[in-house]
């Protein structure tokens, strides 16, 4: 791959990582405990790199998306339940993201959020079917770029470093209440499951098949999980950074999506809100399109259709009929008028309970030298994926109590 | 491997997806076929394609389920169509000389084709 083609990609991963969910959680765990939640984006962020690098590097080798593997791997019954379990976590995260661009929207213009929701979805829809995949991913991508204002603010409100920096080590704040250490941990693992969603390996082994990847473009691979999700994940950590100094402080609860635009708005004034909710929308319309395509390839892979969107939509047909089913499915639960909010925290309690079972059968894929040859995991990528398939685990027994314990994180 | 291979069923074969001739997705093999009886050696005579053959390896309900869904047909793909067996299984011939692509092409007449850059 060219440099130039490897830098689109990089800007592409960064302004396409962060989704509805992490903005809303990471807004509101600065505004509830400061600093001290840093370090579960910064474990989540390697987690996302390691499964995300072995997705692409089977794609590469063994030319096989997640899907595929995962049927062959846990046998059909197993594989139609996580199947199953799949569609319906990210059907959720995708009517969040379409809900979400209909709230930001809202805030933009003033007019009705339900009509608004209903016009993102039309209008993606017609963006996948008119636009050639790569236009779609770029689009999106790169305008979503435009929340590195999160960044920018950050540094303009002059944070303190040292306590910023504090928050990258593992920790749990002293003198938390029980109430509260329970919703400490609910966030711990709303924010794992929020930067680790399955639909993120789905998306990019897929994408990585579309574009014929071959061994030669291991090292792109390395490069785009490596540093294009991890200046994604600092955009994410500025958001929260921002809430704990701006919002703590004050007793603010951003409790709605578009209260973490303000954060560009207090330094930047009208200029950096818009640029904040411009970014938002369009970093929100790329997950909703990812999170579609996910699904869809999901289905076709598991009962191997034709599938691709490099293909005209005539060309693979079953699939094209499945994502505008599936669009039209998550654009009606947003009609029924669920808030959005209650749409992002079912998102990610469905998704880390499936977690697990998307990323097992996709390790014991990416060590098995019969498909992988010499391009198998070595003792790294080994270690790292035990390391973090225990760390989901462990958060998918917890997440249904904790959210029960503490009514969604409320404290 | 070839299919002349020695190959485990189920960690070599079942759920694997299959790619004709022309390396289009043409299904998985969903179970297979023997050849063969009492005191004869048993052979793999065909690959079963197709949700009707999820019958034995589903619960019940879930067979039913699935075939609402997704119907009942099976595919036949004799073994001698097969070239190789890796990550997919890849076959000698187009999917439409099998029957494997009936659907696919069924539905895509329901696709209009414009309006796709």
């Amino acid at each position: 791959m060219n440099p130039l083609e490897l830098t689109l990609g990089i800007m592409t991963a960064v302004g396409g990582f962060v989704d509805i969910s992490e903005l809303v959680f990471a807004a509101k765990a600065g505004s509830m405990f400061g600093y001290a939640l840093i370090w579960v984006f910064f474990v989540a962020t390697v987690g996302i790199m390691v499964f995300g690098e072995m997705s692409g590097r089977v794609a590469a080798v063994a030319r096989q998306p997640v899907f595929n593997l995962m049927r062959h791997r846990l046998g059909l019954k197993l594989g139609l339940v996580t199947l199953f379990a799949s569609l319906v976590s990210t059907l959720i995260t995708c009517a969040a993201e379409i809900g979400g661009m209909g709230l930001i929207l809202n805030y933009l213009t003033g007019l009705p959020y339900l009509v608004l929701a209903a016009l993102s979805g039309l209008v993606l829809m017609a963006s996948m079917w008119i636009l050639p995949f790569k236009w779609i991913e770029r689009t999106y991508g790169l305008l979503g770029l435009l929340m590195i204002v999160f960044a920018v603010s950050l540094v303009a409100i002059h944070p303190p470093w040292d306590r910023l920096a504090g928050g990258f080590v593992p920790q749990v704040p002293h003198g938390l209440s029980t109430k509260e250490l329970l919703a400490f941990a609910y966030f711990t693992v709303a924010i794992l499951s929020a930067v680790m969603f399955p639909y993120e390996s789905y998306f990019y082994s897929s994408g990585g098949i579309e574009e014929q990847w071959g061994p030669k473009d291991l090292l792109t691979n390395r490069v785009t999980t490596t540093i294009g999700f991890g200046l994604g994940s600092l955009l994410a950590v500025s958001i929260l950074a921002s809430s704990a100094q701006l919002f703590g402080p004050a007793n603010v609860g951003p409790e709605i999506p578009g209260s973490a635009a303000l954060e560009a708005a207090i330094p930047f004034g009208p200029t950096g809100l818009l640029l904040a909710l411009l970014g938002m929308l369009f970093a929100v319309a790329g997950a909703a399109v990812e999170t579609c395509m996910a699904n869809a390839y999901a289905i076709a892979q598991f009962f191997g259709w034709e599938w691709g969107r490099h293909k005209k939509p005539w060309e693979a047909p079953r699939f094209t009929i499945a994502w505008i089913a599936l669009f039209l499915l998550a654009l009606l639960i947003v009609m029924t008028g669920i808030e959005v909010m209650s749409l992002v925290e079912y998102a990610v309690l469905f998704s880390i309970v499936v977690l697990p079972l998307t990323y097992l059968p996709l390790m014991l894929l990416a060590g098995d030298k019969g498909f992988m040859r010499e391009y198998a995991n070595k003792w790294l990528a080994k270690g790292l994926g035990w390391l973090f398939f225990a760390v989901v685990t462990a958060a998918a027994i917890a997440a249904i109590p904790l959210y029960l314990l503490t009514s969604g994180g409320q404290g | 491997m070839k299919p002349t291979d020695k190959l485990k069923l189920v960690s070599q074969l079942i759920d694997l997806p299959l790619l004709d001739k022309d390396r289009r997705w043409c299904g998985v093999v969903d179970d297979v076929e023997f050849d063969g009886g009492p005191g004869k050696p048993m052979r793999v005579k065909a690959l079963l394609v197709g949700p009707g053959a999820y019958r034995g390896r589903v619960p019940g309900w879930m067979f039913w389920l699935v075939t609402k869904v997704a119907g009942s047909r099976i595919s036949r793909v004799p073994f001698n169509q097969i070239d190789t067996i890796g990550s997919a299984v890849h076959l000698r011939c187009p999917a439409e000389k099998l029957g494997l692509h009936a659907v696919e092409n069924r539905v895509r007449s329901w696709i209009p084709r414009k309006g796709a850059l």
